[in-house]
């Protein structure tokens, strides 16, 4: 399950600052994103995703966090 | 008692004047499943923050989780650029995995939507586990007491 939270950076690569995702740890991607969080998560759970993984990429993702 | 290892995970950091050639910032994440008082259930991603008196979370959190949120007790809690931040509350259940379970009374606060995850502090988390930090290993370890 950690392979995902371990390359999270590359699977969100691509993806704009503020969205939000749904992944699969099992398969090690994404299934949807967008701006509504309730719409990723049901875009997810409608692709045979039970308990997606859901992340927003951060508003500064490659700004250090202090 | 229950003890669990998880990796930093790496994020390269754009060059800026400050630091020309970029960087990368390795930040103690996991994923972990949240429960609301309600019984439903959200996997979401959690980092350890011994600088947070608390543990807090984006409030479109609490919205996915389907939490009333009006209707939970409020306090204003500040942070590094923000201050007054409307905070709503609820006892949730963490599962990190492991067999790292534990409750805690967390935070929901709008202010934390820009940040993206959650963040487990003094109370609730570090309160009820030994924490270890192993930057050069690049791991770090949680122990439920």
């Amino acid at each position: 399950m950690a392979t995902a939270v371990i390359n999270l950076e590359g699977l969100l690569k691509g993806i704009p600052s503020g969205a939000w995702v749904a992944i699969s740890e099992l398969q090690n991607k994404v299934l949807s994103y967008g701006a509504d969080a309730q719409a990723v998560l049901t875009e997810a759970e409608n692709k045979g995703e039970a308990h997606p993984l859901i992340v927003r990429v951060p508003d500064q993702a490659s700004s250090l966090f202090l | 008692m229950p003890k669990a290892e998880f990796p930093y995970v790496p994020f390269h950091i754009a060059a800026s004047e400050a630091q020309p050639n970029g960087s990368i910032a390795y930040r103690p994440l996991a994923a972990a499943t949240i429960t609301a008082s309600n019984g439903n259930s959200i996997r979401f991603i959690v980092m350890p923050d011994s600088g947070a008196d608390a543990c807090v979370f984006p409030l479109s959190l609490a919205i996915l989780l389907k939490l009333d949120v009006l209707n939970l007790p409020k306090a204003y809690t500040g942070g590094v650029g923000s201050q007054n931040n409307p905070t709503y509350y609820d006892t949730v259940t963490i599962d990190m995995g492991e067999g790292i379970v534990f409750k805690a009374r967390a935070g929901f606060a709008a202010a934390m939507d820009t940040i993206g995850f959650g963040l487990l502090g003094q109370d609730g988390f570090f309160s009820q586990h030994n924490v270890e930090f192993r930057h050069a290993e690049k791991l770090f370890t949680v122990e439920t007491l």
